[in-house]
């Protein structure tokens, strides 16, 4: 199931190499269509395949003049019925052939576009993961789900693509090579209405494929209007506005049914021309083989052949072509437009880079020589200031803190203040604007990625679970055989089987110890009765069929068991009960390392062992006693958090 | 809009729908089927004027007249195809515009409490309104293909009847051969996207804990969990295109089939002397005709897609509004009161004055009933008994523009709408950015929308706002419309309560004086509320000031309740 870990170390390892602030990770591609002409290409075999059987599968039309004529010139005409039938019965026996053919392409169709698939299904899962913003926002997963049909949309586009348009162009190829053949006199008057219309339908293509772009973006545009009024149809009312909501809707409407007009006038024109080709040849032809067949230089034969070839593949052919490769080539485009905005999907566009110059790199121990790396470390923040954009005002400002190796602290402050850009700060997710995090001495954001991961955990307030055992899930940051390639190893002085609260439960008998340390964890942080209650470890975890409290229990477990040293809870406890939180939070204060506590409660900061109180002002830190007299708002958020409670009452 | 709408219509009461979008502008319908007409007509004469020009060409003899008639014919062919093309896109865009305008101020009527949720209501208006709105294209095309087979069978029998025999007697044979592999594609398919469906879904997962992901490093430990079914998916991908190789296998075969058969029956008339060699090639150019018609068996399944979707439209615009009135409210000073308020199951004869210019918080435990109380009591929602007076007027006979000007509401998740923050603030009002500052200010969101990267300008799709941000914007909407009545639906969940009390206090000196009616679960907003409205079941159980109700346990329990 789990990868070698040392494999799985470097890879991370590679991943990561940029700081946080880059946007283009390596590894994962940007899908334009060169990358998509690229990955095609890499299948050239079954492509070479493909293009084989169409040679077969244009037999019938390059063979269907010749063989009309020729029944008509020694068969009927000459009155000999059973030449001709058998020239006609041969025509059919070729017809079997080419339908043979076309089955060919459709099986080799699967060598080139079951692969093509599967990188594309690949570059975008990557692209969705590794582009990753440190800030929260709520991902649009309605984005994704999109995705993943437009992963479809280019599977079925290039499929038609190399059934449709690629038969139609060897139809027509093969039709007109057999015209040659049968009356080579009559060659340019066929081929050149045929050259120019192909020239005129390529000047046409570019309005075309614009038009029908500009309805592709109106059709979303109206949707997203009619969505956002019809989601919002409460407020809409509430606020008196649905003359407003209206306009804006029917004015997308209107815009919408312009561009479809004005892609049916680019249409007509398309036919008009499409048409215009496919007849000339004919008049042309029809006009000059009379003086051809009474010179005796054309065989009746050869008329009514190349009649067929030009009514028969060449028009149909044309218009097919017309038809088919030009919606379908605009529908790619668009779609991997679409898809190469995939990273935008979880935010990597706004994430802003850090104005630091790029920080150097250092692996290995950081710490003070100690093994652990930068465990065991204090946790520095020296003049920190951070905005969101250039225009906009710094969230942090000026921070100084210094949080001693294995001290809890607890930062409290009003919503929206910057608690959570401060704890992606803190764990080097993004880049300083000014100042710096040091962690055992060394700047955050230059610790190897891949130690620094391991020694510094971050837990959102909204948890990730995934489809899969509890054992998958607890794991996912403390895979077996971790600890024997990993130096980091767990926070100094912190063993998980030294932990009174794991001795109280200990192991059960006949389970491996890497799954004693996950039922342990789970167990201190108070999530044993949900583990239990989903079947141990071997039970599934179905995200929907968690509360968000039980989601936010595994995150906790999960993280408990890691070997992280630091470890930042953002909120990661606003699900639970107060008891609930409780339980967890001194537990992690008990695991050892240094905890910080983003606090959704006020309760959280009676427990921690220091305060960060934030309000927009100069951040202030202390005890919570201390606090309670010399900070006017950590007074005033007791006060109103607990009118007339006893605030010295301290609940450690 | 749809004046005229008839109610009673059964059976599929879409029809009407469809006959009155193709009645708001009957020109481009009827185009299409002139467009058609003379496309089919000429289409159908085509072959036969082919066959003398080539007769004509066989013979030596320079016709101008034949080629003059074939020209002028397939001049006519494509002048149909053309003026087709053009009046088909304009024939269903503007027929879709209709609709989708019907819809939309339709649903508006209705109000947020109509039977149609937000996700069904778009698909009706993307999706059914487009497909109803192409029901002139499909119907004309599906009649003139019928008459395009017909006339070519007709043209074939004229040839020589045994053609139109050889033809009618091999289309069905050759039809059955291209069948029979549908169903068992079918369940391939469904393999297909639930191996699919199940890489979307561990993707999605994998994208809500992308927080968690980032910060611990392990994008791409999880990118090849996600892609753990991929095998799967090829392996299932490649037995598709198998299969559907089988089909095409056979549907590759059903038109050199029928040619053949006509063919060699027009060879034998050639060669008896029944038909000229133009005649043989007119012979096959009607057999391509003769198909059209079993190659526009898709269309019936179009058409009936159209009437379904159209159904669908009806029954959104059959459903009937919420009465309005068209009374005038006469200035007041804010007092408002419920008689015998009920709503379904929900509410229950509920009775209450709320005075003017107080401030009353409404509490009770989820589910009590106060969202909903809240929304009758400003007339949002009409209750299906008892009637809601507002400064002595019942809401139910004001003018709707009348109410919203007097009624505020500020909601839980408020749904911001407008182009840029400031418009969200005043939306459905002009803007005025002042106001829109002291509003934002009120709500203790200006900090807030200060840190935004252009401030009150930033466009809204690109402001990240957390729900407390929303919330307070939500809320700063309200006042900005300085309301006779201020409704406020929970709409300081979000709020620590530090920032809560400042609302409060700013909201007191802000709308002075009027009145206020707070639905929370904090005992710190009911504490401060002149009287509180203890809601249980959908009924009053007790009004009152909070301290008088401390007292009781059953209300002290209202707010122990374990946090959402």
């Amino acid at each position: 199931m789990r990868e070698p870990s040392a494999d799985r170390l470097t890879r991370s390892g590679e991943s990561q190499t940029r700081p946080s602030g880059a946007s283009a990770e390596p590894g994962v591609p940007a899908l334009t269509g060169r990358w998509y002409l690229r990955t095609l290409g890499a299948q050239w075999r079954s492509v070479l395949a493909l293009l084989g059987w169409s040679v077969l599968e244009s037999v019938p039309a390059l063979v269907s003049g010749r063989l009309v004529a020729l029944a008509v010139d020694r068969g009927f005409a000459a009155g000999a019925v059973w030449t001709g039938l058998g020239w006609l019965a041969l025509f059919g026996a070729l017809s079997v052939l080419g339908a043979l053919g076309s089955r060919l392409v459709f099986h080799s169709l699967g060598g080139v576009l079951e692969p093509l698939r599967d990188a594309l299904v690949t570059a975008v899962v990557r692209a969705s993961l590794h582009g990753g913003d440190a800030r929260w926002r709520p991902a649009d997963t309605r984005v994704v789900a999109l995705v993943t049909r437009h992963v479809e949309v280019v599977r079925d586009v290039t499929a038609g693509l190399l059934v449709q348009s690629r038969s139609l162009l060897v139809v027509t190829v093969a039709a007109l090579v057999g015209m040659v053949g049968v009356a080579a006199g009559l060659a340019g008057l066929v081929l050149v209405p045929v050259v120019v219309t192909a020239v005129l339908y390529a000047v046409l293509l570019r309005a075309l494929v614009r038009r029908q772009r500009a309805l592709v973006l109106a059709e979303e545009t109206t949707a997203g209007a009619a969505g956002a009024v019809l989601a919002g149809l409460r407020d809409v009312v509430a606020c008196g506005a649905e003359p407003v909501a209206e306009a804006v809707v029917r004015q997308e409407i209107s815009g919408q049914a312009a561009a479809a007009a004005r892609l049916g006038d680019a249409n007509a024109v398309r036919t008009l021309v499409v048409a215009l080709g496919g007849l000339a040849p004919l008049l042309l032809v029809l006009a000059v083989a009379p003086g051809m067949v009474a010179d005796g230089r054309l065989s009746v034969g050869a008329v009514l052949g190349v009649v067929v070839y030009l009514t028969g593949s060449v028009q149909p052919a044309l218009r097919g072509l017309a038809e088919t490769t030009g919606a379908a080539v605009l529908r790619l485009a668009v779609t991997l437009r679409r898809l190469a905005e995939v990273p935008a999907a979880g935010g990597a566009d706004e994430r802003r880079c850090g104005r630091g110059g790029e920080p150097g790199r250092r692996r290995g121990p950081v710490g003070g020589g100690r093994p652990a790396g930068p465990s065991g470390g204090d946790l520095v923040v020296r003049g920190l200031t951070f905005g969101w954009g250039a225009r906009a005002e710094p969230v942090v400002r000026d921070l100084d803190l210094t949080v001693p190796w294995g001290e809890h602290l607890a930062v409290v402050g009003p919503s929206g203040i910057g608690k959570s850009t401060l704890a992606s700060l803190v764990t080097g997710l993004l880049p300083a604007e000014r100042g710096e995090v040091l962690l055992g001495g060394v700047a955050v954001t230059s610790i190897d990625p891949a130690v620094r991961h391991r020694a510094v955990m971050l837990i959102p307030q909204e948890a990730y679970v995934f489809t899969g055992t509890v054992r998958e899930n607890l794991a996912l940051f403390a895979g077996p055989g971790l600890s024997d390639v990993e130096d980091a190893g767990h926070p100094a002085g912190f063993s998980l089987l030294d932990n009174d609260v794991l001795l109280s439960g200990g192991p059960a008998e006949g389970l491996s110890s890497f799954d004693g340390l996950l039922l342990a964890a789970a167990r201190a942080v108070g999530a044993a009765g949900l583990v239990a209650r989903l079947g141990g470890l071997d039970g599934m975890v179905v995200p929907g069929e968690l509360s968000s409290g039980e989601a936010q229990l595994i995150a906790l477990a999960r993280v408990y068991a890691s070997p992280a040293g630091v470890v930042v809870l953002d909120e990661a406890t606003s699900r639970l009960d107060p008891a609930a939180e409780a339980v967890a939070e001194r537990a992690f204060a008990r695991r050892g390392g240094t905890l910080v506590v983003i606090a959704h409660r006020l309760s959280s900061a009676v427990r921690a062992d220091r305060v960060l109180v934030m309000d927009g002002g100069p951040p202030v830190v202390g005890r919570h006693e201390e606090l309670l007299a010399t900070s006017p708002t950590y007074a005033e958020l007791m006060r109103a958090w607990a009118p007339g409670e006893d605030l010295y009452r301290s609940s450690r | 809009m749809i004046t005229g709408w008839d109610r009673s219509s059964s059976g599929h009461p879409g029809d009407r729908l469809l006959w009155g979008a193709a009645r708001h502008a009957p020109g481009w319908p009827v185009l299409v089927a002139v467009a058609g007409g003379t496309a089919t007509a000429a289409g159908l004469l085509l072959p036969d004027a082919m066959a003398s020009g080539v007769d004509a060409a066989l013979a030596g003899v320079t016709a101008t007249g034949e080629l003059g008639w074939l020209a002028v014919v397939a001049l006519a062919v494509v002048l149909g195809d053309v003026l087709g093309v053009l009046a088909r896109a304009r024939a269903t865009s503007t027929a879709t515009a209709w609709l989708r305008t019907s819809l939309i101020q339709h649903l508006l009527r209705l109000g947020p409490f109509g039977r149609f949720p937000e996700g069904d209501a778009v698909s009706r208006l993307t999706g059914d309104c487009a497909q109803a709105g192409g029901i002139a294209t499909v119907a004309v095309q599906l009649v003139t293909s019928a008459l395009t087979s017909v006339g070519a069978i007709v043209a074939l029998a004229l040839l020589d009847w045994r053609l139109a025999v050889v033809f009618a007697a091999s289309v069905p044979v050759a039809a059955r051969l291209a069948r029979g592999h549908l169903r068992r594609t079918a369940d391939q398919v469904a393999g297909y996207q639930r191996l699919s469906g199940e890489l979307a879904a561990r993707l999605v997962e994998a994208v809500r804990g992308l927080r968690t992901i980032t910060a611990a490093g392990v994008a791409e430990q999880e990118a090849r969990r996600v892609l753990r079914p991929l095998p799967d998916l090829h392996a299932a991908g490649a037995g598709m295109w198998h299969a559907q190789a089988g089909m095409i296998w056979r549907a590759a075969l059903l038109l050199p089939t029928v040619e053949l058969a006509v063919l060699t029956a027009a060879g034998f008339g050639l060669l008896a002397g029944r038909l000229t060699a133009g005649e043989v090639l007119a012979a096959l150019g009607y057999v391509a005709l003769g198909m059209s018609l079993v190659r526009a068996t898709p269309l019936l399944t179009s058409l009936a897609r159209a009437r379904v979707s159209a159904d669908r439209l009806a029954e959104v615009l059959d459903s009937a509004p919420p009465a309005t009135g068209a009374a005038r409210l006469p200035a007041g000073p804010g007092r408002l009161e419920l008689r015998g308020v009920g709503v379904a199951d929900v509410l229950h004869e509920v009775d209450l004055v709320v005075p003017a210019g107080a401030h009353v918080a409404v509490v009770g435990v989820s589910g009590s009933g106060k969202s909903t109380l809240a929304a009758v009591a400003g007339g949002l929602r009409t209750p299906d008994r008892g009637g809601v007076l507002l400064d002595g007027v019942a809401l139910a006979e004001l003018d709707p523009a009348e109410l919203r000007a007097a009624v505020g509401y500020a909601f839980d998740q408020p749904a911001l709408l407008g182009a840029t923050v400031a418009d969200a603030v005043g939306y459905g009002l002009p803007v005025d950015l002042d106001g829109v500052r002291a509003a934002g200010a009120a709500a203790q969101v200006a900090p807030a929308v200060a840190l935004l990267p252009e401030g009150w300008h930033t466009p809204l799709e690109r402001a990240p706002l957390s729900g407390g941000e929303a919330q307070r914007l939500g809320l700063a909407r309200a006042i900005y419309r300085r309301p006779r009545v201020l409704v406020m639906d929970d709409a300081t969940a979000s709020l620590d309560t530090v920032t809560e009390a400042r609302v409060r206090s700013a909201i007191s000196s802000v709308l002075a004086g009027r009145t206020r009616l707070v639905i929370t679960h904090r005992v710190s907003s009911a504490a401060e509320a002149d009287l509180v409205v203890w809601l249980a079941d959908g009924r009053i159980r007790a009004v009152g000031p909070h301290r008088t109700l401390w007292d009781d346990p059953g209300y002290r329990a209202v707010f122990t309740e374990a946090p959402g």
